[in-house]
């Protein structure tokens, strides 16, 4: 037991270390995010009644395409040096590994993610309840995020590229947006959100267990 | 021989690809022929001998369509999902075939059940399109099917292509019921009841029965247009053996 | 006494059928090893052997037990060394060692400095490996094969981008691996210098 949770480490600390010494693949996405933000004033005009309702859903649209973007980083690099095929090889669970490396890409990208997004709606003035919202479903929804992407970038990694992935994948993240933006609104009217927190809950729980044993499947059919 | 001991014994003979192109071939003629009937004796009682609803009019007639065109999107994602978890698990060969001819028929249904609905909803709501719980749901449903058909066209290896299908298909059958319901939710605080539906199970004899006749002509439908797709693909599969190529008529240019 | 079993395997990639009715065996010491024109079915023959690929007919046994069935023993049992390194250019040859060490199951206590010597990078442990030449990044790669200390290498082209030097260095390698006991199947269309070692040939395509 002790061995695994030494591995797992091992792991995680090879993908941190590999995207602190390649800050680019660390940052672009979260420029991205930012970027497509600055998009929607320009595009809604300068209104701030109209862009305070809209806010709280762009940040969160906008989260979900930063994550489309940035998911492949989680097997592309492994797939092309061959590493991929070493994990599958070695003396431990290929699951313990997946859960690794998916660990390493929400320490990388939904961690800070859910802080900018954070920044933007203080920057942006939504009112305290909204962002307080805001924070605890970004802080369920990105591990999901990272979870279920990570089984789509499992078969879908080395072919035709994001295009195929973002298929796939968004139809599957509706209902963590839906959750996450009904626990908004409803902070934002001054209403309880426990329900939304307790399902969008759920659903990570749901992910934590099943999502890093397909994501293995996944990658083994993929290189077969 | 009893059941008991004959029934697997049938299972592994018509697992064997051969012998389910050969029956196949009489099963997929009788399944078409009751489908025209059913199809063709529903249409006749849906569209002619049941009344007319008391709110509707006419319109509701579009219903012999849509109700069982949004059952068979449903029903056969459920085909889908299971016989590719059943190639996956045993590796048996005719479960992934099933599994990938079955996802062109499903987002076909789908389609339907989501342009009859836009059709029926124009005199209804007065416009093509409402945020209505189900329509959505159906429409991310027929975006699972797409992703599945994308997805098998991207690989090279149709059996590769098939179990990479089936785990999208898994993962889609776990997502399903937590799509349904957070749509359902979004959509009643959001929009509030828009439409009038039909009362709900107290539904006329005269109209029921031509809707399970057209329930049963969409089954039969996707049965033998599915018999007639996996003959397609058993030929491709097995395409370097030599039952196949005695088939072809010992055609030594035959490409694969 | 150990024994790697091919029997009857058949391959099909993309409709194809590379080749079928395949069937070989290896015992301690036994070197084998895979040779064919491109396309012929030699990565894929090593990726069925490692159990990669699907097995569609036929089957490969590891000491009278399918690899299907004993997949962790025969993992701990195999090294498999791929045409592509399976190495992050990212960390220096050192870090990478170490993850390749875990990832064997840290079987024994290594030196790394003295293995990166063997291999020819004496003092290279902390360069970055995006700075290596593509010889060298193979030879940190071809490492893995001393930390895992397991009894059968699979090696696909291990030769590839080596220098004469570098081919020497492996082919004394495999055949002092086999003269240990071991066992080895590479594929390869270079020419082994083994110095009569009994050496057995498959030829595909």
């Amino acid at each position: 037991m002790n061995e695994y949770i030494k591995i797992f480490f091992i792991i995680l600390q090879r993908d941190l270390t590999l995207v602190f010494r390649n800050k680019a693949e660390f940052i672009n996405p979260l420029m991205f995010f930012v970027i497509v933000i600055i998009l929607f004033p320009l595009a809604f005009g300068s209104d701030a009644t109209l862009l305070k309702q809209l806010t709280s859903g762009i940040i969160w649209v906008t989260a979900l395409l930063a994550t489309v973007l940035s998911l492949e980083t989680i097997f592309r690099t492994d797939f092309e040096d061959g590493s991929i095929e070493q994990l599958i090889l070695a003396r431990y669970p290929l699951t313990l590994m997946v859960s690794a490396k998916v660990t390493a890409h929400w320490i990388i990208f939904g961690l800070p993610l859910i802080f900018i997004a954070v920044l933007t709606g203080f920057i942006l003035s939504l009112s305290s309840q909204t962002m307080f919202a805001l924070f605890f479903t970004l802080l369920l929804s990105t591990p999901v995020l990272s979870l279920i992407g990570a089984i789509t970038v499992a078969l879908t990694i080395g072919l035709r590229g994001g295009m195929l992935l973002s298929l796939l994948i968004l139809p599957l993240y509706m209902p963590v947006l839906i959750f996450s933006m009904l626990a908004v609104q409803n902070a934002t009217a001054g209403q309880s959100i426990s329900a939304e927190i307790y399902f969008l809950a759920g659903i990570l729980v749901l992910a934590l267990t099943l999502a890093p044993i397909t994501t293995a499947a996944a990658l083994r059919i993929r290189l077969s | 021989m009893n059941l008991y001991k004959a029934l697997p014994l049938w299972f592994h003979k018509l697992g064997a690809l051969k012998y389910f192109y050969e029956i196949s071939h009489v099963i997929s003629r009788w399944v078409s022929v009751i489908c025209v009937i059913c199809f063709i004796t529903g249409l006749y009682g849906g569209l002619v001998l049941a009344p007319a609803d008391y709110q509707q009019g006419d319109s509701f007639r579009i219903m012999y369509m849509h109700v069982p065109s949004a059952w068979m999107s449903l029903f056969i994602y459920m085909v889908m999902a299971i016989s590719g978890g059943i190639g996956l698990i045993w590796r048996v060969k005719l479960a992934e075939i099933v599994a990938r001819s079955s996802a062109p028929i499903g987002a076909t249904f789908t389609f339907l059940a989501l342009a009859t609905g836009a059709i029926w909803g124009k005199p209804m709501w007065g416009t093509w399109w409402v945020w209505d719980a189900r329509l959505t749901s159906e429409l991310i449903l027929l975006f699972l099917y797409l992703g599945y058909i994308a997805l098998q066209s991207a690989f090279e290896d149709r059996r590769v292509a098939a179990r990479a299908g089936a785990i999208l298909a898994l993962v889609g059958i776990v997502n399903i019921p937590i799509i349904h319901y957070s749509v359902e939710w979004w959509s009643t605080l959001h929009q509030g009841p828009t439409v009038s539906k039909l009362d709900k199970p107290s539904i006329h004899m005269s109209m029921l029965i031509p809707l399970l006749l057209m329930t049963l002509a969409c089954k039969t439908f996707y049965v033998s247009s599915l018999l007639i797709r996996i003959r397609t693909e058993i030929l491709e599969y097995e395409c370097n053996s030599s039952w196949v190529k005695h088939l072809l008529g010992n055609n030594k240019n035959v490409s694969n | 006494m150990a024994l790697f079993k091919v029997n009857n395997l058949q391959c099909v990639r993309r409709d194809n059928i590379l080749f079928q009715g395949l069937s070989f065996k290896l015992e301690d010491g036994g070197l084998l090893q895979i040779d064919g024109v491109n396309g012929s079915g030699k990565s894929s023959l090593l990726q069925m052997c490692i159990g990669l690929i699907q097995i569609t007919e036929g089957n490969i046994s590891w000491n009278q037990t399918d690899i299907r069935d004993c997949r962790y023993q025969f993992q701990t049992d195999m090294t498999y060394f791929g045409h592509t390194n399976g190495v992050k250019t990212g960390l220096t040859a050192l870090e990478n060692m170490k993850v390749m060490h875990a990832l064997s199951g840290f079987k024994s206590e290594v030196d790394y400095s003295l293995i990166l010597k063997q291999i020819g990078l004496a003092g290279m442990d902390d360069v970055l490996l995006s700075r290596m030449s593509a010889g060298q990044k193979r030879r940190v790669g071809l490492t893995r094969i001393f930390m895992a200390s397991s009894k059968l290498w699979l090696l696909d082209e291990p030769f590839n981008a080596l220098d004469k030097n570098g081919k020497k260095i492996i082919e004394q390698l495999i055949v002092s691996h086999c003269k240990a006991g071991g066992m080895v199947i590479f594929a390869t269309h270079q020419t082994m210098e083994i110095d009569g070692y009994p050496l057995q040939h498959i030829h595909l395509g």
